[in-house]
């Protein structure tokens, strides 16, 4: 009993501890012109879907759930923001060449295909993140085809040019 | 006694000769597979030798397979290549293939300074007008 309450009371410290520790969560930022959606190659259904299920870490605009605000999760969000955006970021789509974008949707294609995105440990805690089957089929379908999309429109704009 | 320095001698002769022969010959035989055709021979030569053994359909490699599939590569659309192309230009440019550790056992299969611009080059493409 009382060895019990210590190791609960000693868990509560360093659980308020850790709270001191700095962390810094991305900064939120809700104005994109480059984001992937204005740019044109995406319809309504597919950026309902990029909203829901990528946008999280995958944008500027993260809705950060009110456990990202408190260690140790804070920090495992903070992470997964910080590298998702890294990776890939929606929101300034449009500073990407040609190749880049084929590149990505590219990748898009195949982690949607092969379920490793969104990450488990995300949909976990957000259950409306989880992708149908039928979504999957959706983004892939639509990732194969914006890859013609940009080819065409940067052919577009070399004869713009020339 | 000095023949039987003569027949080693002369086997020993016979081998470089056979040596120095075959030598000219194996660089041409490589190029034969079915990878893109419409790809420049002397590109597919080196992705022949040095890319292939580890990116093909039938390769037990899963990461690499996954990554890049020569044979997938060939049947691709156009948009899919450019965006292959694109990938390959940067694990390229970082020095990430063929894998370090690949290399530790099989430093042959290292790219010379040749072979590296050749992939380069063809896999940046020229900087002309699509229209052409």
């Amino acid at each position: 009993m009382k060895l019990g309450n210590l190791i609960l009371i000693g868990l509560f410290l360093v659980f308020i501890g850790i709270q001191f520790v700095p962390t810094e969560l991305p900064s939120v930022e809700s104005n994109n012109p480059e984001d992937i959606i204005q740019s044109g190659i995406v319809n309504e259904e597919v950026a309902g879907i990029l909203k829901t299920s990528c946008y999280s870490c995958h944008s500027n605009e993260t809705n950060y759930p009110w456990y990202s605000y408190m260690a140790p999760s804070s920090w495992l969000v903070a992470k997964d923001v910080r590298e998702g955006r890294k990776e890939l970021n929606f929101s300034t789509w449009q500073e990407n060449d040609m190749i880049k974008k084929l590149g990505y949707l590219d990748d898009i294609s195949s982690v949607i295909d092969d379920e490793s995105m969104p990450m488990g440990i995300y949909t976990l805690m957000h259950p409306s993140a989880k992708l149908t089957e039928e979504q999957r089929e959706l983004i892939v379908a639509w990732a194969e085809d914006a890859m013609d999309l940009v080819v065409e429109e940067d052919e577009e704009d070399w004869e713009e040019e020339g | 006694m000095k023949k039987l320095f003569f027949l080693p001698a002369l086997a020993i002769l016979g081998l470089l000769f056979i040596q120095g022969v075959t030598k000219s010959e194996p660089e041409t035989k490589f190029i034969s597979h079915e990878i893109a055709p419409d790809m420049p021979p002397q590109v597919k030569a080196i992705v022949e030798q040095k890319c292939y053994g580890c990116h093909n359909a039938e390769s037990k490699n899963e990461k690499g397979k996954k990554k890049l599939d020569w044979d997938e590569f060939e049947a691709s659309k156009k948009a899919k290549q450019m965006a292959t192309k694109g990938k390959i230009v940067e694990a390229l440019e970082n020095g990430d293939m063929p894998p370090a550790k690949f290399l530790e056992n099989k430093p042959e299969g290292k790219l010379t300074e040749g072979e590296l611009a050749t992939l380069m080059e063809w896999s940046a493409g020229k900087k002309k007008s699509p229209k052409e």
